[in-house]
């Protein structure tokens, strides 16, 4: 089949319709692109691929002990240093995907200026080596979740599948929206760097949205002053629970370790509304906005790259 | 066209890139906020302008012209890393991935795990290669070097992984930019017989290359680009002497280089140079330890001139000066009675070569003996390359030979200082 003349617009118009064998093929070579990023992660090193087991065991040790035994912040629902822990892990897999990501165009200039595959690739093999690691990085929370005996097992668990799924959509997507800027604009490495400071507290990672909710109880009860004046707690909690990250984390936070925690949704139409004061949240509106966000990065997200990928080569 | 559409490989119609270059390159947000209202300071270059050409499938097809004069943009926009931005480009066939080799080889993997990478760029199934490892190992001679990382290999074996890997693509339509530059002689040889056996399968090849005589020997026909046009498009034979002509290349086959820069009186001038191998034959590569013969043909033309030297510089590409050495020629020839018209050609020997890998360029001088005026000065008068086969690091052979005495007590020691304390 060969392209017809009747649109005379340029382009290079490929002789045959995509084939199965072609997807198969770039199938594999992001398979392949993941597997060696994450293999040139733990080049030059004695100990090799126990580093991607041993080094977030021994972060997390530190974590556990400042937060939990040292500074014991606590919002008294159980395994709370658990809960912390997990919040660090899925922070820790966002911000290296997105940081490392961005960075796979503009790293692999060589690759793009004299060899023809599909760009999102490099995007999507960097992201997975990313997923890989924190995958491990899950797999060794649990265990020592299991360890100290602070996990319920139950069915619920299954709802960490499209959690996880829609943190890596999250992620993927702002990945593919700042390395097609990248390119062209290294500011976005800085700014995004600064973002991510926002984010981190934004998102409640170190503490959880009760623990937020607790404290903004204690600060209306003993205040006193009228909660609309007050706005400032108002906007820290709207901007909280439509976080898709802190969604996800107190998500999965209740889902592996305390049942007892709210989800986010029981958050924000129920504990919510029983301070009847923050009208401003009682809204069932609120309860899509981290989804309709994470849609709309993605697509936002692929949309700027498929726009501006077919001149990564002239650029870089 | 009288070729059905379906025998087209490639088809371009009325294709033209632009490059547009930032006139102050500067890549942050800052400047493009700052200098918004200037967005046009750019300098349009023109790659390729209006090029219309099509390629019957099984065609075997050279790609030629200066540097600049577009043709790796030709090539990138037909594999699909460039995008065009007028004209219209109809390809035909699985195009292969890669322009150059070793492309996509990280030098942290080792060479098994880069076969396996740069296997899926070329679009190598993971069965279909461990099926195909020993014979790529086998073919790059690197049994022994499976599990090396890829930066300790030395160039030469680089170059051959990348080559044999590169050959096991199902491609139906191969781009090749420079290959040939890339390696030995035996290396050359090994490209040679891999485009006997595509030429044989029928593989429609589109080479790019400085090698004219690569082109007049493989190829059906050949492009000539100059300045972004198409210029020549016709038998391999007929467009290379076109090129030929078009960059000052004497008839004979001697070299003179069209970018070289050039001065004198002309009272004598230098009519071509070239570099033979022992057996006289032409020859740009010579080999370390080898023989090489510099030829240079000369022309009276001025009666007055009684007495001439010929003076030869050795160049390293980087500009260093290797070696000097000149020639008085008219003590030799029979020059004082040597009228306009006439000439000859002089030979510079070297019988052992110690220049190790490198590109270097000759520059010629003739000169007055009396009063030291510039007859002709050629810079350079041509080129070549050196290769060493031992692959050796440096700048010369020094010719040094080893040998160790073994005694109970050192024979040589240093004076003073620099002794070793007891």
């Amino acid at each position: 089949m060969s392209a017809t003349a009747d649109a005379r617009l340029p382009g290079v118009a490929a002789g045959s319709a995509p084939q199965l064998n072609t997807l198969r093929h770039y199938r594999q070579l992001t398979v392949e692109l993941a597997i060696s990023q994450f293999k040139l992660r733990y080049t030059q090193s004695v100990l090799g691929y126990l580093w991607s087991l041993l080094k977030p065991a021994m972060l997390f040790g530190i974590t556990y002990f400042i937060f939990v035994d040292l500074f014991k912040i606590n919002d008294g629902t159980e395994y709370y240093g658990m809960q912390v822990l997990l919040g660090i892990v899925l922070w820790t897999f966002f911000a290296e995907c997105t940081g490392s990501s961005m960075q796979a165009i503009a790293g692999s200039a060589g690759l793009i200026r004299k060899a023809y595959f599909p760009r999102s690739i490099l995007v999507i093999a960097a992201s997975l080596s990313s997923l890989f690691t924190f995958l491990i990085n899950m797999l060794i929370v649990f265990a020592i979740a299991v360890g100290l005996r602070q996990i319920d097992i139950g069915l619920r668990m299954l709802i960490v599948i499209p959690l996880l799924l829609e943190l890596y959509v999250l992620a993927l997507g702002i990945s593919l929206f700042l390395a097609s800027l990248h390119v062209q604009f290294h500011d976005v490495g800085h700014l995004w760097d600064v973002m991510m400071q926002l984010l981190f507290y934004g998102s409640g990672v170190m503490f959880s949205l009760t623990y937020v909710l607790q404290r903004l109880h204690l600060a209306l009860q003993v205040g006193q002053t009228v909660p609309n004046h007050s706005p400032i707690f108002v906007w820290i909690a709207a901007v909280m629970t439509a976080n898709p990250i802190t969604q996800i984390i107190e998500d999965l936070r209740h889902a592996l370790l305390a049942p007892q925690a709210p989800w986010t949704e029981a958050v924000v139409t129920g504990h919510l509304a029983a301070v009847h004061q923050l009208h401003a949240l009682d809204v069932p509106w609120m309860l899509p906005v981290p989804f309709v966000i994470v849609i709309v990065i993605l697509t936002t997200g692929a949309l700027t790259f498929r726009a501006r990928a077919r001149s990564f080569a002239e650029n870089l | 066209m009288i070729v059905t559409d379906g025998s087209l490989a490639i088809s371009v119609e009325n294709l033209s890139k632009r490059f547009r270059i930032p006139l102050d390159r500067s890549a942050t947000l800052k400047h493009r906020l700052t200098h918004w209202r200037s967005a046009s300071r750019y300098r349009a270059l023109e790659a390729l302008l209006d090029i219309s050409f099509d390629v019957p499938a099984g065609q075997f097809i050279g790609v030629i012209g200066h540097n600049g004069s577009g043709k790796s943009t030709l090539l990138k926009i037909l594999a699909r890393i460039y995008r065009p931005d007028a004209g219209r480009v109809t390809i035909n066939g699985k195009v292969s991935p890669f322009l150059e080799l070793g492309v996509g080889f990280n030098p942290e993997l080792t060479a098994r795990e880069n076969i396996f990478l740069s296997g899926a760029i070329l679009g190598l199934g993971r069965i279909e290669l461990h099926r195909l490892f020993d014979e790529i190992i086998g073919f790059a001679e690197l049994e022994q070097f499976v599990d090396h990382k890829l930066k300790n290999f030395s160039s030469g074996m680089e170059v051959r992984l990348a080559f044999s890997l590169a050959i096991q693509a199902h491609a139906e339509i191969l781009m090749m930019d420079e290959v040939l530059a890339v390696g030995d002689a035996s290396f050359q040889q090994k490209c040679f017989d891999i485009f006997n056996r595509y030429k044989r399968e029928g593989r429609t090849v589109m080479l790019v290359t400085h090698e004219l005589a690569a082109v007049t020997n493989y190829c059906d026909r050949a492009l000539l680009l100059d300045h972004g046009r198409l210029v020549g498009d016709g038998s391999a034979a007929d467009v290379t002497s076109q090129y030929r002509r078009a960059i000052g290349l004497a008839a004979d086959g001697s070299r003179l280089n069209a970018e070289a820069e050039r001065w004198g009186s002309r009272d004598v001038v230098v009519t071509g140079a070239r570099m033979l191998d022992e057996r006289g034959f032409e020859d740009s590569n010579p080999v370390t330890g080898g023989f090489a013969r510099i030829e240079i043909g000369y022309e009276i033309q001025n009666d007055a001139v009684a007495d001439f030297t010929c003076l030869v510089w050795l160049v390293r590409d980087d500009g260093i000066i290797v070696s000097e050495s000149s020639f008085p020629v008219s003590q030799y020839a029979q020059v004082g009675s040597s009228q306009r018209g006439s000439g000859g050609t002089i030979r510079y020997d070297i019988r052992q070569l110690a220049l190790l890998d490198g590109g270097y360029t000759v520059n010629v001088e003739l000169q007055g003996r009396r009063d030291g005026a510039t007859y002709d000065h050629l810079k350079p008068a041509l080129r070549f390359r050196v290769i060493d086969k031992q692959g050796r690091h440096g700048v010369v052979d020094s010719g040094g030979a080893w040998s160790v005495v073994a005694a109970e007590q050192p024979v040589v020691s240093w004076p003073g200082p620099l002794a070793s304390s007891q």
